[in-house]
């Protein structure tokens, strides 16, 4: 499906690019953009489409030729369906922007087996995600068809993609699983790895249990290869599998910062390493814990521990050890090799890594557990380091069957987007629709390949309702992002937003009559959780925010509601372990129309690259030439601001929040140093990437380039 | 390839034509401490924290893009990489290396071993390019041809010829021409492609590229004015006839060879216009008016935003590595750092 070469005119492709251009007054050029959508679907789209007289004749075909499920359909009536289809078309949707449109019929809409004609367009999808998800219930489907039309609720790729399809991966999109330390493990988690790619998920994997290189195998020392060649069978495995060839198959690893193959592990990123260690497309993480940063800031050395040992010492994996609470016992035990760095130097590597290759990750483990109201320990995250979950290990007999099936997790992801979720009719409705969506997924997902991700999901129903445009928001309100009217506006959102998806999740348990595993020991059920909500009162500090939520109609819960929704969940429960999770939202986010996440932007018009669309040009939200000044990029806003604004939601949210840190190429490894404490102090779960943005040196740059100005 | 092999014998090689190049005959210890011209310092920095290799990029993630090509789609990708090796080829063993004699200042000698450097690293990555999407044969065939293309080593011809010439402001036209406008007929294609969603990380490589390519091109014709300025009126005046008539005499020879390449697939006249446009870009380089009216400038927007140098692409991590990474400049953390 090829862009037709137009000898004269503008075909869509250049049309877009042109986004990236200045006009011939120094503005930016909108309506090309516009344009270019509109040629796309009058050249393309439109063309390509397979027409149908009316939809009984469309669904039929799909069934028959095995395009649909036809279980999803036979869930309703056929008048029903008919309803929710003349609702869908009723709205009167239409892409915003180019990228939209292109990115939704290149990787999401239904094509015909060889890949040429569309089966559907965007209303048939939302209406296909709808009727999945609600699995027979009509309320819900109409609910759901509102939402998503409406564009308040996006569930994340994997659900939009594939539900109804009868050719399709699993609906879930993100996958954390431990490896312990023996080959047993290993093995089943590289093949875990390999049949999680195959269904379209990323797949995260602890290696922290791992015993470092050197390590003594049946006693006899110098034996063990470390972590590194795991890595990359697993980056191996990664390549191997995609997903119907729709995307590659893709991992993260998380390590301990006292792991003694830290550096190794870091030095795998090195522009330099050697290509029998360098590790291209695999993601790094680190797991720091609180006393990391104790030992640099007293400039300490930071010992590092032979996991071989210390699960000797403790009957339990290196990873399960909480590191801050028995570091200077383990420090004084002979019983436990150890080898020793300096902390700080530590840091500056971690620092110069990221300088190189925008990795590792950095999960701050006690920060994370210390918020955990689940019971259990949080030793790892995923690969946009948002989700954190509790896990417990899997045993295996001699012939590789299971002997304990432990807990991994799994977790499935929706986005609201903020500033159409501000506007709801029904603020609370938008919220609860969103988790019964999320929570039928997870209800529907059957990972029968691993049973420790099917028994942990049946156990915990997990979900992760994320968050994006809080940019293109707080902009079209004229809020600077990460001003102080910003972050208060961030916090009584993100603060209304906990109150309605608890409320939405102690309703699913009373109808269902059913709690997540571990609930009567979680903090939910103590009370404690509460405490914060009911001791003190949370309003908005500023005039501007006050006003946003007035005029929006939307009322922030008081403690005496907080006092009716504890009680009534300590009686009755919460079906779902986890609630919220705030992903980078990359796809999704250029469909709905949002800027990406709770992120500042990257660029006015960002350029985006991925395998299937080649170079495309994408405007933020709600931006015109008359509002530009309210779109500072995250380079011009900082660190401390983007920081600032995550804080203010982190406190709000069970999981955590992709955090990408931005810096300028005149930044240094200290910089990032300081951003990381900062982020550390803050409270700040997780940070994803670091993203260095590098200018062209001045008198090479391109004139007329939108991108290329400051 | 063996010793024997015609396309690959060292005394075919461009570096061992025509005699030896002429080597500085004295030299000084070089103290960066002592900077003459902030401009060697700066395009130093700029070039070491640009510096990369072919192998963080995953070229294989482009395989099954690479076999949606069509058979003459592949040939000609695999034209264009060839012929935009053998420029690098000179470019490193020649080109950068001969413009060190005549260097300004000290500072200005140890950029341009920078330069020769990242350009054989150029020519090396269009191998790994080779290696990871096509087979022996086809990789020699195409070798072969850019041996047999007249028009292509005409190209090559002129500019070593120029190299060899006594002149230094003339050689460092020649090098900026070839810097700032022989490349970018074949530039093209990867960003034609990349537009089209095909072999993106080839493009992320052939991007690195670009990024190093504007720099030099750039620092060469600065030093270009620099050395104008020392010279008399006569001899500007001479040497700006030279530079246009040298780029006559290129874009003619260019005009063929792109027809060689692109005629077959329609883009020919596409590629013209950004030739034009990366000729005027040459030309402000080296401080001179442009060639090309805008109305012949006007390159396809979508080939023309993806040439942006600057390091502000946003990717996924399903999607490779992007073009936008760089070394970091390490300096450590002070108490009041960990003041918490």
């Amino acid at each position: 499906m090829d862009a037709p070469r137009v000898a004269s005119g503008m075909d869509y492709h250049s049309l877009n690019a042109m986004l990236n251009l200045y006009g011939p007054n120094g503005e930016i050029q909108f309506e090309k953009d516009r344009e270019a959508a509109r040629e796309y679907f009058l050249q393309h789209v439109n063309q390509n489409t397979v027409f149908f007289h009316s939809l009984k004749e469309r669904l039929d075909y799909l069934v028959e030729k095995e395009y649909y499920e036809p279980e999803v359909l036979a869930q309703y009536d056929f008048a029903f369906i008919q309803r929710l289809n003349d609702l869908a078309y009723s709205k009167k949707f239409r892409f915003e922007t180019f990228l939209g449109a292109f990115k939704y019929y290149t990787s999401y809409t239904l094509k015909t087996f060889d890949g040429k004609r569309y089966l559907e367009r965007f209303e048939d999808r939302v209406v296909m995600t709808a009727l999945g998800l609600a699995q027979g219930d009509e309320q819900l489907a109409t609910d759901l068809v509102e939402e998503i039309i409406a564009g308040r609720f996006q569930p994340a790729t994997p659900t939009f993609l594939n539900t109804g399809k009868a050719q399709r991966g699993e609906l879930v999109s993100c996958f954390l699983l431990r490896i312990e330390d023996n080959m047993e493990s290993i093995a089943r988690g590289i093949n875990s790895a390999l049949q999680l790619s195959k269904r379209g998920g990323g797949v995260a994997l602890l290696l922290s249990n791992i015993r470092e290189s050197g390590a003594p195998i049946k006693q006899i020392e110098n034996q063990s290869s470390g972590i590194i060649p795991v890595m990359k069978l697993l980056e191996d495995s990664f390549s191997y599998a995609n997903q119907l060839g729709a995307r590659q198959g893709a991992g993260a690893v998380y390590l301990s910062a006292h792991h003694p193959d830290i550096m190794r592990f870091l030095d795998t990123k090195r522009e330099n390493a050697d290509e029998k260690i360098r590790i291209k497309t695999l993601s790094l993480g680190v797991v720091v814990p609180d006393i990391t940063f104790e030992l640099a800031k007293n400039n300490e050395d930071m010992y590092l521990f032979s996991p071989y040992d210390v699960e000797k010492v403790y009957g339990k994996p290196f990873g399960d050890v909480p590191i801050s609470e028995n570091y200077r016992a383990m420090v004084d035990d002979p019983r436990i090799k150890k080898t020793k760095i300096n902390a700080r130097e530590f840091f500056q590597t971690l620092a110069e890594i990221q300088f190189e290759s925008g990795y590792p990750y950095i999960v701050f483990e006690d920060t994370v557990n210390k918020a955990n109201p689940i019971k259990g320990r949080i030793n790892m995250s995923n690969l946009c380091s948002e989700i954190l979950q509790v896990n417990t290990p899997t045993t295996y007999n001699e012939d590789l069957s299971y002997n304990q099936i432990g807990k991994d997790i799994s977790c499935n992801l929706g986005s609201l987007n903020i500033a159409l979720t501000m506007d709801s009719p029904d603020f609370g409705k938008t919220v609860e629709t969103a988790i019964r969506g999320l929570t039928s997924v997870s209800n529907q997902s059957h990972i029968a390949s691993v049973r420790s991700i099917e028994d942990g999901n049946d156990k915990s129903h997990a979900i992760g309702l994320g968050q994006m445009n809080l940019h293109g928001y707080l902009a079209r309100e004229r809020v600077f992002y990460g001003s102080e009217e910003g972050v208060d506006f961030t916090n009584i959102y993100f603060y209304t937003v906990l109150f309605h998806a608890l409320r939405a999740s102690n309703r699913i348990a009373i109808e269902r009559g059913e709690v997540f595993d571990g609930f009567w020991d979680s903090k939910y059920a103590s009370g404690e959780f509460f405490d914060k909500y009911t001791d003190a009162a949370w309003v908005p500090e500023t005039a501007k925010v006050t006003q946003l939520f007035a005029d929006a109609g939307v009322h922030i819960p008081t403690q005496q509601d907080w006092q009716e929704l504890k009680a009534s969940i300590q009686e009755h429960g919460i079906y779902n372990q986890n609630l919220q999770a705030v992903p980078p939202t990359g796809s999704i986010s250029y469909i709905n129309n949002s800027t990406a996440s709770i992120h500042p932007i990257a660029s006015k018009i960002e350029i985006r690259k991925e395998g299937k669309l080649g170079r495309v040009y994408y405007p933020a939200a709600f931006m015109t030439n008359d509002n530009l000044e309210y779109y500072q990029d995250a380079y011009e806003i900082g660190y401390e601001k983007v920081i600032d604004t995550y804080a203010a939601a982190t406190q709000h949210v069970d999981q955590g929040l992709s955090l990408t840190l931005f810096f300028k190429d005149t930044a240094t490894t200290r910089d990032i140093n300081k951003a990381q404490i900062y982020a550390w102090k803050k409270g700040i779960k997780t940070i994803y990437y670091i993203r260095l943005r590098q200018m062209a040196l001045e008198g090479t740059e391109l004139d007329m380039c939108v991108s290329c100005t400051l | 390839m063996t010793l024997t092999d015609p396309v690959n014998s060292a005394k075919n090689d461009p570096a061992h034509a025509g005699g030896k190049i002429k080597l500085v005959d004295h030299v000084n210890a070089i103290n960066w401490n002592k900077i003459q011209d902030d401009k060697d310092l700066e395009v130093w920095n700029r070039l070491v924290n640009n510096f990369w290799l072919p192998e963080k990029v995953p070229l294989s993630n482009d395989i099954q893009s690479w076999n949606t090509l069509t058979p003459d789609e592949q040939t000609l990708t695999m034209r264009v990489f060839t012929g935009l090796t053998l420029l690098d080829t000179i470019q490193g063993t020649v080109g950068a290396v001969s413009l060190i004699p005549d260097s300004l200042t000290p500072h200005e000698e140890a950029v341009y071993t920078n330069i020769a450097f990242m350009e054989s690293v150029h020519a090396k990555s269009y191998s790994s390019i080779f290696s990871t999407l096509c087979s022996t044969k086809d990789i020699d065939d195409a070798f072969r041809w850019s041996v047999e293309n007249e028009n292509l080593q005409k190209k090559a011809a002129i500019v070593m010829e120029y190299y060899q010439g006594d002149s230094p402001l003339k050689r460092k036209v020649a090098s900026t021409l070839l810097e700032s406008f022989l490349f970018y007929s074949g530039f093209y294609l990867p960003m034609y492609w990349s537009s089209r969603a095909k072999l993106t990380n080839t493009a992320d490589l052939i991007r690195l590229i670009i990024r190093d390519e504007a720099v030099h091109g750039y620092y060469i014709g600065y030093k270009f004015q620099k050395g104008l300025e020392l010279v008399s009126q006569q001899e500007r005046d001479d040497l700006k006839d030279y530079t246009f008539s040298l780029l006559y005499e290129l874009y003619d020879n260019e005009v063929q060879y792109t027809q060689d390449l692109y005629d077959g697939v329609g883009l020919t006249e596409d590629v013209k216009k950004f030739l034009h446009y990366n000729a005027n870009k040459a030309l402000m380089n080296l401080g001179y008016e442009p060639m090309f009216p805008k109305t012949v400038t006007d390159v396809n927007p979508a080939i023309l935003s993806a040439l942006s140098p600057n390091a502000d692409e946003n990717h996924d991590f399903f999607s490779g590595s992007g073009s936008s990474y760089v070394i970091g400049k390490a300096v450590v953390t002070e108490d009041e750092d960990w003041d918490f």
